[in-house]
């Protein structure tokens, strides 16, 4: 009478092990997916690289790279490709705005974490998210009917375009990122430094310079370089504000052009397989590269471990 | 009884009309067949994009086989993708089977004018200048005359506007109005836009520049500028005083064939010169005075 209860028993075994393979199965195949995602991204990424970079060297078939990187003179229909002009450029526009940036989102995101009242965090905090979320176009649209007209209007300049304006927009709209993310790095500074310091008799200004900003360095560090690097890739708003010509323009009032604005007044008007093409291709590449190595850094900075 | 042989009828007429209906229907799709089958990929200028997806809207209506798409960049994309294949049909605001400042010639396209383009100089509403000569406007795009007191205006820097390199508009402007003499590249007083929306918007906000942009555009706070006194109207183009004007063309890889051609046919038809072409503020090529 034994054999049926051992019969039910085997059957169940074998339900189990049925279930247990359908459940290994379902398992494996939620790895794969999960697998392939994150793989197409890395193919994703590195085919970019691969394809900007192959057309983008071909420019150095016709130009040297003393002329591109050093010559600042860019007239294309003469066969002259000096990008000189759109790096120092992108580079002088970016530190622009960091300049100015920087210290605002910082007193922003100290206000918000260190001295707001709840109700006013809960306002402060949405408002800036809403920011970050405005379309680039729209920030370049009023700098150009503002603005620009504000900007002559004041200075007594010709045309008003320039790193002025563009830093101004770019200031616009880099700060609420800096801020939010600043603001997370402070309120993430652990309660009882700040115990700590007010024990020993420190001022709130002496605690947050001394105690809260210190220990929050990295990750405000991240922030400003999320924010640069919004700064360096940022075209529409640029393209509307900038003058788009090719020369120098440090005193920030004459109209000049940077790597983004640059390609993307040119891209569409140039033909496929000319010089031209390939050193604006080149100018996509120097994007990539610089906004790569400042993720680099940023990876850096984070303290090991997290 | 009543009710019943009401729905005998009703579903008799239903049935008998629905079959009559589909039958006609079919009818019509197959002489519809007859008349043309085959794709068009429009692509190239944005100016002449109005025009062609109105066509292209009409066309498909007459020819419900045939599949349309059109596309607008920018009027060397034309050309290009013509040549390459990803197009059928090119739109682009110069012939580019000839070269223009800027561009070398594009071989084996055929080019067909479909639109007559009238560009105009423009300058603020409240700049008393009211007309250039040719003369003048090639000293100020080349960045020599640099006050508008030298050409009879007040005296104000001038601020030159242009559109970018490759810029249709540019094109022309640059061949009929400047006669083919070079612009300026920099300069304080010297700023480059995107499009013609841009253009505008930065001739209305700036006091003392000067821009060019499509007729058809010119309203709000710009003004056209008489050209060696001729006055920047359509009736002016039309009988042949005002030059500043270009053919907007279609371009295809060697001659057009099938619904290609059928396209481009319709487009320079008159119906659709005269109609739909006019509404859209173009000029229809055949009110030109060759």
């Amino acid at each position: 009478m034994a054999l049926p209860a051992e019969h039910v028993r085997i059957q169940h075994e074998q339900m189990k092990t049925k279930q247990w393979r359908m459940k290994y199965m379902k398992n494996n195949a939620f790895r794969y997916a999960c697998l392939v995602s994150a793989l197409s991204l890395g193919v994703a990424l590195f085919s970019i690289v691969i394809f900007i970079s192959q057309t983008g060297f071909l420019v150095f078939k016709d130009v040297s790279w003393k002329e591109f990187f050093f010559s600042a003179t860019w007239e294309p229909f003469e066969e002259k490709y000096g990008a000189a002009v759109f790096i120092a450029g992108t580079l002088y526009l970016t530190f622009l705005t960091l300049i100015m940036c920087t210290p605002i989102a910082l007193a922003i995101a100290i206000f918000i974490a260190e001295m707001a009242p709840n109700w006013l965090k809960n306002i402060m905090r949405p408002m800036l998210d809403l920011l970050v979320g405005i379309p680039s176009i729209v920030y370049g649209f009023l700098g150009l009917t503002i603005l620009i007209p504000f900007i002559r209007e004041t200075t007594g300049t010709l045309v008003g375009d320039g790193f002025f304006a563009a830093a101004l927009v770019l200031t616009m709209m880099v700060l609420p990122t800096v801020a939010r993310i600043s603001d997370d790095a402070i309120c993430a500074v652990p309660q009882h430094l700040r115990e700590a310091g007010y024990a020993l008799g420190s001022t709130k200004l002496q605690v947050i310079t001394r105690i809260v900003l210190p220990a929050a360095r990295p990750g405000i560090l991240t922030a400003i370089i999320l924010g640069m690097t919004r700064a360096i890739g940022e075209t529409m708003a640029v393209v509307m504000v900038i003058g788009n010509t090719a020369q120098f323009g440090w005193d920030l009032l004459t109209p000049t052009s940077v790597l983004t604005s640059n390609i993307v007044m040119q891209i569409t008007n140039v033909q496929f397989d000319s010089t031209w093409n390939y050193a604006l291709y080149m100018m996509a590449f120097l994007l990539l590269f610089i906004s790569l190595v400042l993720i680099i850094i940023i990876r850096q900075l984070r303290p090991k471990g997290e | 009884m009543n009710l019943k042989s009401f729905i005998k009828k009703f579903s008799l007429v239903a049935l008998s009309s629905s079959l009559l209906f589909g039958s006609s229907l079919t009818v019509t799709e197959k002489t519809e067949a007859a008349q043309q089958t085959g794709k068009i990929v429009v692509a190239g200028s944005s100016a002449l994009l109005p025009l062609t997806q109105q066509a292209a809207k009409e066309f498909k209506k007459a020819n419900p086989k045939v599949a349309i798409s059109v596309s607008g960049t920018s009027s060397i994309v034309g050309p290009q993708s013509v040549s390459k294949g990803s197009a059928t049909i090119g739109a682009c605001d110069w012939d580019a089977t000839k070269p223009v400042p800027g561009f070398s010639a594009f071989q084996g396209l055929n080019a067909y004018p479909i639109a007559v383009i009238p560009f105009a100089t423009i300058v603020h509403k409240d700049n008393p200048v009211k007309n250039l000569t040719t003369k003048q406007l090639q000293d100020i795009f080349a960045g020599k005359i640099k006050n508008w007191k030298e050409v009879g205006g007040k005296d104000e820097p001038i601020i030159v506007v242009n559109r970018a390199h490759g810029s249709g508009t540019r094109v022309n402007y640059q061949l009929k109005a400047l006669k083919g003499s070079s612009f300026m590249t920099q300069g304080e007083n010297y700023k480059e836009v995107s499009s013609n929306g841009n253009m505008i918007k930065a001739v209305e906000t700036t006091p003392n520049a000067i821009g060019y942009t499509d007729l058809a555009y010119i309203k709000g706070n710009i003004k056209a500028v008489s050209y060696n006194g001729v006055e920047a109207t359509v009736t002016n183009v039309m009988n042949g005083k005002y030059p500043v004007w270009g053919y907007g063309y279609l371009l295809t890889k060697g001659p057009a064939t099938g619904a290609n051609k059928a396209f481009i046919d319709f487009i320079q038809s008159k119906k659709f010169q005269q109609g739909s072409l006019k509404k859209l503020k173009f000029i229809p090529i055949t009110a030109m005075k060759k």
